[in-house]
């Protein structure tokens, strides 16, 4: 019988249920989501790639025309990567809807920007 | 007979306010039971199926109708099939002797309040059969604290439910309904604490929390219920919340004067108005309380129902003289 | 045996073992338990074997991934020791933002507990409200450390995010409402008939009992005994916030509640105060990458009792032995002294008052079922076992 006034109270209450899809929540300033690479400052030193703890950055071909390959299924959204790359070009960003039908959809690849046909 | 009155008869029995409407009485009553026992707890309930999920309970029946039955191989077949097919009719069967759409009911003779006894005895005994037949560990002892449930709240149930015939001279429940109807004076009135073990004991016997012990999830994986699949499943389900409108109706009928009520309002919606109260107040107990165990629930009935019944019934005798 | 005893397997798949799968065998001679056997290692990962592989750093996620409720409890133990083996000081702040998120943690691994609980005895409302109240402090978590569980926040050296006084004014007021919310949750349990009926004098473990057979953490605490490691060998800021042991002398299921209530409304109070006196200084230090040779045994209290970590480094980046010994191993003994005795029905209740993280438990050893003989491997034979199985294959 302890709890009936509680009860009742949340009788008249709003469900605090959150209907998602249709009603969502911001997430906060600092979560960690998708990748985001700023390709233009990368040097392609590979430290990426060897302090990620699940293997989740590949990279393919060496120095200033590195090129990569950002497993999401794999990875742990440590943001060991964020943190430890010298040039700031990791950013994880606060998406975090990434569900996909198909393990491919999660393969983010970044490759360098392709200069304007210039000819100087 | 004459013809015609022999096929409004079977228009009653099968359609209003026979077979099919007690089925989707049924699936009403779940709905209403789930969405306000959600709503206590601060949450939706059925949302999207129909209106405010509505019609969630037929989905969920026809869902289960379309899995898989799977009959285990040590398992006493004939038993095991036939179990859920009379626990869904047993219910069914003694609603037809409670008034719904006026102050008789579908069959009524006098006597009949001791066959709903009877009928309320079988459903634990069919319970234990069904338990029993599965040859499973979790169901063998579910179905065993079914009958030692049973032990518990027999006794102060039928004290009970025989109050309102000692007040209103009849054992007919149609009697009783009349009674309460033509005097004005609802029973619930009188003996309120009849009114108050008769819920009890009837949460105890449609196994509802506190008293969900046969089928205690955790403890026993789904207890009596556990080796049931695919249409027998939807068939047990369908016979649990039938089992509850048989209680709510039963309770109306005996304190709350069934479908008496003022003149221009058709009694049906008296009968309805007064078993969805009831229908509410289990939600609320089902939300109130944690699980007994199974020998406290027995040790609890023997200290303080049978008592408690025993002196509502002597207390009835004076009054009645 | 002259008296039939029926068997009831709970596990690996039963709804009272709500986290990971485990078997218990439990004899039954009509509703009270005469036996129970405990089988282990549904669920081993290897995470010993693959800390083995990887650099310090990357070991943080993994250990931080032995569980997922009090994930925070694995890194809390792992960082020290590998600071230690660095000799290395991190600074105050950053000791004072490590309590702060350890004991939210534990905030909310006792909220999640006591609702896992109330659906064990069938009181589902209260599993809905107190998982209601926990997402409060998840929401915390996620402000401060940017995840709702395995928060990365922890670093060697130090932690990665500091904590701005916005996040410290929402933490507070967030803090407030759990702490009203707690307190009503223990008079609730304490008044509440039905749940007395099912915890009171249920999972009875004598004091004796509990010491003798290695009980830790709130188990042993709810038997009388003052066993914290955080009061007898403090580590990070225990020893300069209001702190104390929380004991209850009743040995029964009902202590076990009313010790994990008193010790949230403690760690309340730990972050309050440590909220308003966090120290100005860096929050990491720089850490080497190469850890000196050294055997370290570090133990910190996690919400499940005592978590003691063994590392030895070699000298390289990656460590040579990494060794976890987790709480609920330690309590398995004691949760089946306790169950002996009982009624059928109070073994998901027992189970679940050991606050059982089956997860972090499993270990291995051989079994030879016809004469029944037990033994583990070294891990000299284990390495070339390997060895061979590598060249067969």
């Amino acid at each position: 019988m302890a709890m009936q006034r509680e009860l009742l109270r949340n009788l008249r209450k709003k469900p605090i249920t959150l209907r998602y899809p249709f009603e969502r929540v911001a997430p906060p300033e600092g979560l960690r989501g998708k990748h985001s690479w700023n390709m233009e400052k990368c040097i392609g030193c590979g430290i990426c790639v060897s302090v990620c703890p699940s293997f989740a950055i590949e990279m393919i071909g060496k120095g200033l025309t590195a090129e990569f390959k950002v497993y999401l299924d794999r990875c742990l959204f440590c943001a060991q990567c964020q943190e430890s790359c010298p040039k700031e070009v990791i950013k994880l960003t606060t998406e975090y809807e990434l569900a996909a039908y198909n393990r491919d959809q999660l393969i983010l690849e970044w490759k360098r920007p392709t200069k304007s046909e210039s000819t100087t | 007979m004459a013809p015609t009155e022999l096929i409004i008869t079977l228009l009653q029995v099968l359609i209003f306010p026979g077979i099919i409407f007690l089925l989707g009485l049924a699936f009403v009553y779940e709905w209403v039971d789930r969405k306000f026992y959600a709503r206590l707890q601060n949450r939706y309930g059925p949302l999207h199926t129909g209106p405010s999920g509505f019609l969630q309970p037929f989905a969920d029946f026809v869902k289960l109708l379309a899995k898989e039955d799977i009959t285990p191989q040590a398992a006493d077949k004939p038993l095991f099939a036939a179990t859920p097919i009379l626990l869904l009719a047993i219910p069914i069967a003694a609603l037809f002797c409670i008034p719904m759409t006026g102050l008789t009911a579908l069959v009524s003779f006098e006597g009949d309040l001791i066959y709903i006894i009877f009928l309320s005895t079988l459903i634990s005994m069919v319970t234990f059969l069904a338990a029993w037949s599965s040859t499973n560990p979790f169901s063998i002892i579910g179905g065993l604290r079914a009958a030692f449930q049973m032990l518990g709240y027999e006794v102060p149930m039928a004290i009970v439910m025989v109050c309102p015939a000692i007040a209103a001279g009849t054992l007919n429940i149609s009697g009783i309904v009349a009674k309460q109807g033509t005097s004005g004076l609802w029973f619930i009135l009188s003996q309120p604490l009849g009114f108050i073990i008769l819920l009890i004991c009837l949460l105890a016997e449609i196994k509802r929390v506190p008293f969900d012990i046969p089928e205690a999830e955790t403890e026993i994986v789904a207890g009596w219920l556990t080796e049931f699949s695919g249409r027998k499943l939807a068939l047990l389900r369908l016979s649990i919340d039938m089992e509850l409108v048989f209680a709510a109706a039963l309770t109306t009928a005996l304190y709350l004067g069934g479908p008496a009520g003022l003149a221009p309002i058709p009694a049906i919606i008296y009968f309805l108005v007064k078993t969805t109260i009831i229908v509410l107040i289990m939600s609320n107990l089902r939300a109130l309380f944690a699980r007994f165990r199974i020998d406290q629930m027995v040790h609890g009935s023997w200290k303080f129902l049978t008592p408690l019944a025993i002196l509502q019934v002597i207390l009835v005798e004076l009054a009645v003289g | 045996m002259s008296e039939a005893t029926f068997q009831v397997p709970v596990g690996p798949q039963h709804p009272a073992l709500k986290e990971a799968p485990e078997n218990f065998m439990f004899s039954i001679d009509g509703e009270t338990v005469v036996d129970v056997k405990a089988r282990i290692g549904y669920n081993h990962r290897g995470i010993e074997k693959a800390a083995e592989s990887r650099s310090y750093i990357q070991n943080i996620y993994l250990v931080e991934r032995v569980c997922g409720i009090c994930s925070i409890a694995h890194v809390a133990t792992y960082t020290p020791a590998v600071e230690e083996a660095l000799n290395l000081e991190i600074p105050p702040r950053a000791k004072y933002i490590r309590t702060i998120i350890y004991e939210l943690n534990r905030i909310a691994s006792h909220y999640l507990w006591l609702g896992l609980a109330g659906h064990e005895i069938g009181f589902d409302t209260l599993f809905m409200y107190l998982w209601r109240d926990r997402e409060i402090a998840l929401n915390i978590l996620e402000q401060i450390t940017g995840n709702r569980v395995t928060y990365a926040a922890f670093t060697i050296g130090g932690v990665r995010r500091d904590i701005s006084s916005e996040m410290a004014e929402k933490a507070k007021n967030g803090l407030s409402i759990l702490e009203e919310r707690m307190k009503y949750y223990k008079k609730l349990c304490l008044n509440e008939p039905t749940v007395l009926k099912r915890a009171v004098g249920v999972g009875i473990l004598k004091p004796q009992d509990a010491i003798t057979l290695c009980a830790v953490g709130p188990l042993l605490r709810a038997s009388g005994v003052k066993s914290d490691v955080r009061a007898d060998d403090p580590y990070l800021v225990y020893d300069e916030v209001p702190f104390y042991v929380v004991t209850y002398g009743g040995c029964d299921v009902a202590s076990r509640v009313l010790v994990r209530c008193d010790e949230t409304l403690v760690s309340i109070g730990i972050i309050k105060h440590a909220l308003d006196r966090l120290p100005e200084s860096p929050i990491r230090v720089k850490a080497p990458r190469i850890v000196p040779p050294a055997e370290v045994v570090s133990r910190t209290e996690a919400p499940r009792g005592e978590l003691i970590y063994y590392l030895r480094s070699n000298g390289t980046d990656k460590p040579d032995r990494l060794k976890i010994r987790t709480p609920t191993l330690a309590n398995i003994p004691s949760v089946c002294k306790s169950l002996i005795g009982g009624y059928l029905a109070d073994i998901p209740i027992v189970l679940a008052a050991a606050d059982p993280c089956f997860t972090c438990t499993d270990r291995m050893a051989f079994v030879n079922v016809s004469n029944g003989k037990r033994w583990v491997w070294t891990r000299e034979q284990l390495r070339r076992y390997s060895m061979k199985w590598h060249q067969q294959n």
